[in-house]
């Protein structure tokens, strides 16, 4: 089969939000996630299925879908071996570790929800009369990206068992007599058109980000996405070539970002810097504190600090907030929350 | 299965969540635990290390050591493994039929836990109940007869933003507690802190606080022994009935549920006589979600933990602000009280009346359908209605009108989309129900010839299909009457505060919206077909007003959306929601306005499948037209005066012809 070529994410112009956001869930996939809200055909997708190559590898137990870690619970890797009807060798060592890029795994709009949960496999069942299960999408998508394009017009049931899944880690099958869970931690990033609906709250909430973009006004830019684009249909594998070096240096760029994360320190006044303007904008719960500082870290990381400082709070908060802001009951999500925060950090200061 | 869990003793804050599980862990008497709350409040980890602390240290409980003490149900769950069916592996090789259990039977003498519990389905709602009040677990189905005990404790999270519960299932759970985020910052930084350090490194974290951890279980494995010799002196009893008589409770189950959490609280703190402080500790976690009336309860020595009434649930956004969670419980309850009579206080006499008599008849109600059992279960839409708040509709803003609506309409699903719930033996649409399918043909495995090969031999009668049900939304049309008439003495302002309180619930049931406008010369779709209910919220605040009545034009574009979405969805039902005086003077052809508008009329009310509601805004003086009536007639449609249009009354209608 011949080679699919994607765009490369570091040919994508502008949009520099949105490629930092999706830049920083792949050095922290603690984020959990991030929700692009804009109009149509403002390379969303693209951005986000390009990220695929430039994610790291991971070490993956072979020999069954679940993308499971080799690190992950002996039981729980057994039986997952069990349910997918394979044998596990009694030592451990003799387990298969593959290494695997991390993955994007699609769920689109209309999936239904077996396709999405696992659910019973139906030709196992009648060959061998025996209970089976087939993964579905939550399984593939187990320490990797699971995107939704279009999130809000998912279907309400579907998005109740992503909620489930995404609140616990875990995917939880009790349906068509089949009994099972297994581990399901993916960074959930979704796009969306604000003018089709909002999301429900709850759902909101689990993405760590939310950037909002919009088309590109610069005459001299559009063209360049223009000529790019025809560059890369006319002949893809040149143009990925042409853009082979630019990615590379994005890879160990957040390779190093990765490494360095865990030495970052927040001193404590920035953290409850971090507090006060959570309490001052009114944001529901504690996930807008929790992902404000990992962001910042996360920044802080990706610029080769070992220091959180004051701006990478302010840039955070940018990413972390906008979505979170208490609203009244049908208020548009208030995207600007930079003069929001430069009149609380005014305030603070003095 | 076993994963890393952020350990209990770990969450910051949370005092009475954390009370409320102990007390339930120490005595499972106590009844279950609702924890209300926005997001991100911890509500879903505290209970998860609440398994894990009970199945590290107090495992001992019958029914083997591993077992987790935890069963999550989760929302998409099918009704055989909710109750337990066959096993058609095991039956297929047996020949008969073996029972495989359900999560009932798995969460006996443990925790049942519905994360999102408001968002579960209704007939698996009513298993659960059915189940939780009897103490045991009937399974009639598949061609088996079996029953077994159940008795579990009963945990739900929910985000009211998402829907309410029915009244019902929420009395079924002992106590109820509402979570807040902190407010003070010193606190956040220690929540962030600690978060970081979880995932930075899960295992080590853990073992930090297993000693904390181990100390709370060994306290809870104290209490349990010293459970049953709590006495309860007789003039305390008398106490807790006083409280729930003053707190107008319904039923008995709050009385019984706070003696029990009473002596729970008394063995948790190492003591065997119950005190009244024990009584004040836990009577708010079981009267919260009880409570009918807007009186605060009689703090006798108030204590620490005053959660909220039920009218505070519903308190608006800036008095949350102001609240906090453990502290200061006299600011508190202030607060409390003054929306209380900011909102209500003008019918609250005669509301409260009524109120009490409604909502005991639907109890009632809801009993007798409940008894009737399993085989009517997925065929009954409940009906929410009549236990409203009366509230204003000047303040349509206000969450008032979000209790009790959590049910969106559900219909049975043609299509092979939806969630699949249950299977039955009626062919109609080839979505086959395999797992079913199995279960009917395993019995019969080693009577039957095999003649292809496979393992499993099917015969046409052991086909099942699969019932799915999906959450239909209803498609609302407002068609409003935005002439000059309508400028008139505030009737817009009116009209726009009722318009809007349907939003709100329509954003609840995921309705779709269109909106028309009539004024001068022409209608105007101002709204398409949408799910957008905040586009729709924007454009009734900028909706300008003015001009003549072309009655008929408003009428026809609305009917013409209506019969649109009938093209593409046949089985919607869509409903036509007028807000007009009547007054037209502005025809589309040559007739007489009025004349031709009736004309109109009685053609559209000749579609069946449209439903109309005329919201007459005309105001009462000595010379009244009535001409919206005449329409109503006309369209058989339902009618309504603005003046007694209670945003509940008219929510009440929607809701039942939309349901």
């Amino acid at each position: 089969m011949k080679k699919q070529y994607t765009y490369p994410f570091t040919a994508i112009v502008g949009q520099e939000q949105m490629k930092l956001a999706l830049v920083l869930n792949s050095i922290n996939p603690t984020l959990s996630g991030v929700l692009i809200r804009g109009e149509k055909g403002t390379a969303k997708s693209t951005a986000v299925r390009a990220l695929a190559d430039i994610l790291p590898e991971i070490d993956v137990v072979g020999g069954i879908p679940f993308n499971l870690s080799p690190d992950e619970d002996s039981d729980i890797i057994k039986e997952c071996f069990e349910v997918s009807g394979e044998v596990l060798s009694e030592e451990r060592e003799r387990l298969s570790v593959e290494k695997r890029k991390v993955r994007v795994v699609e769920l689109p709009v209309g999936a239904t929800e077996d396709r999405v949960v696992g659910t019973l496999d139906l030709e196992h069942a009648l060959k061998a009369g025996e209970k089976r299960i087939e993964p579905g999408l939550l399984a593939s998508a187990h320490r990797g990206i699971l995107y939704v394009d279009e999130v809000n017009l998912l279907d309400d049931h579907v998005v109740d068992v992503l909620l489930d899944s995404a609140a616990m880690g875990v995917n939880t099958i009790e349906r068509e007599g089949v009994s099972f869970a297994h581990p399901s931690r993916f960074t959930l990033v979704g796009t969306m058109n604000p003018e089709e609906g909002e999301l429900r709250p709850q759902l909101l909430d689990r993405f760590g980000l939310c950037v909002q973009i919009d088309g590109i006004r610069d005459a001299e830019e559009r063209v360049m996405v223009m000529e790019r684009r025809f560059l890369f249909e006319e002949n893809p594998e040149a143009f990925c070539r042409r853009w082979a070096d630019e990615s590379e240096k994005l890879v160990e760029k957040i390779d190093m970002a990765r490494r360095l994360y865990p030495s970052v320190s927040v001193s404590r006044e920035n953290l409850l810097a971090i507090a006060n303007y959570c309490l001052e904008v009114g944001v529901d719960g504690h996930r807008g504190d929790i992902i404000i500082m990992k962001t910042a870290k996360t920044l802080a990381a990706y610029d080769g600090r070992t220091e959180v400082g004051r701006d990478d709070i302010d840039k955070a908060a940018m990413f972390a907030l906008p979505h979170r802001i208490r609203r009244q009951p049908l208020q548009d999500i208030v995207m600007d929350v930079g003069s929001m925060l430069k009149n609380k950090t005014s305030n603070l200061e003095s | 299965m076993h994963t890393l869990l952020y350990p209990f003793a770990a969450v910051i804050g949370q005092e009475h969540l954390k009370h409320a599980l102990l007390l339930n862990a120490v005595n499972p008497r106590v009844g279950g635990v609702v924890v209300r709350g926005e997001k991100g409040t911890a509500k879903s980890t505290t209970v998860r290390a609440l398994g894990e602390l009970l199945q590290e240290k107090i495992s001992g409980a019958p029914g083997g050591e591993n077992r987790s003490l935890v069963v999550t149900l989760p929302l998409n769950a099918t009704e055989d493994m909710v109750a337990g069916g066959i096993d058609f592996q095991c039956t297929m090789r047996e020949g008969c039929r073996v029972f495989q259990p359900g999560l009932l039977a798995k969460a006996d003498k443990g925790i049942l836990y519905v994360d999102e519990v408001n968002l579960l389905d209704d007939h698996i709602v009513d298993i659960v109940l059915d189940a939780a009040s009897s103490g045991e677990n009937r399974v009639e189905r598949e061609g088996i007869s079996f029953s077994h005990p159940a008795s579990f404790l009963l945990v739900g999270t929910m985000n009211p933003e998402e829907g309410e519960l029915r009244p019902q299932l929420l009395d079924r759970f002992g106590l109820c507690v509402e979570v807040t985020a902190e407010n003070d910052a010193a606190e956040r930084v220690e929540l962030m802190l600690r978060r970081e350090q979880f995932d930075e490194n899960r295992k080590g974290f853990i073992a930090f606080y297993r000693k904390e951890n181990d100390r709370i279980a060994g306290k809870v494995r104290a209490a349990r022994e010293l459970l049953s010799a709590v006495r309860m002196p007789e003039h305390l009893r008398r106490f807790i009935s006083e409280l729930c008589r003053e707190n107008n409770v319904a039923g008995h189950r709050a009385d019984l549920v706070i003696e029990q959490a009473a002596r729970a609280n008394a063995a948790y703190k190492g003591r065997i006589v119950v005190e009244v402080d024990d009584i004040t500790d836990v009577a708010s976690l079981a009267l919260a979600h009880r409570r009918r009336d807007a009186q605060p309860p009689p703090p006798p020595e108030e204590p620490e933990s005053q959660p909220e009434s039920e009218s505070q649930k519903n308190r608006n956004p800036e008095e949350r602000d102001e609240q906090s969670s453990s502290s200061e419980p006299e600011q508190f309850q202030e607060t409390g009280e003054e929306s209380r009579s900011d909102e209500r206080s003008p019918e609250n006499e005669s509301e409260k009346n009524e109120g009490k008599r409604e909502r005991q008849s639907d109890s009632r109600e809801d009993e007798t359908e409940e008894s009737h059992g399993d085989a009517s279960i997925s065929e009954q839409v409940f009906d929410i209605g009549s236990s409203f708040k009366v509230r204003s509709i000047s303040s349509p803003k206000d969450r008032v009108v979000r209790r009790g609506s959590g049910k969106r309409s559900r219909s049975r699903v043609s299509q092979k989309q939806g969630r699949y719930t249950k299977s039955t033996m009626r062919r109609g649409n080839n979505d086959i129900a395999l797992d079913a399918t199995l279960r009917a043909a395993a019995p019969f495995q080693r009577e039957r010839e095999n003649h292809n090969g496979m393992a499993v031999v099917l015969h046409e009668q052991d086909i099942r299909e699969k019932i799915r049900e999906k959450r239909l939304g209803n498609l609302l049309i407002f068609v409003v009457d935005a002439s000059g008439s309508m400028g008139a003495r505030g009737r817009m302002a009116a009209s726009k505060g009722a318009i809007m309180s349907l939003l709100i619930d329509a954003y609840q049931k995921r309705d779709k919206l269109a909106m028309v406008s009539f004024r001068k010369n022409e209608a105007v779709v101002n709204l398409p077909v949408t799910s957008s209910v905040e586009l729709a919220a924007k454009l009734l605040r900028e909706m300008p007003v003015g001009g003549r009545t072309p009655f008929s034009a408003g009428l026809v574009k609305g009917y013409e959306i209506a019969h649109n979405h009938l093209m593409k969805e046949p089985e919607a039902r869509p409903m036509v929601i007028l807000v007009t005086d009547g007054k037209a003077n502005k025809a589309l052809g040559e007739r007489k306005p009025l004349e031709e508008a009736y004309e109109l009329s009685k053609k559209i009310a000749a579609e069946e499948r449209i439903r109309f509601l005329v919201v007459d805004t005309e105001e009462p003086g000595l010379v009244n037209f009535g001409l919206a009536r005449k329409f109503a007639v006309m369209l058989q449609a339902e009618y309504f005066k603005i003046d007694d249009l209670q945003a509940d009354t008219l929510l009440n209608i929607v809701k039942d012809a939309t349901s």
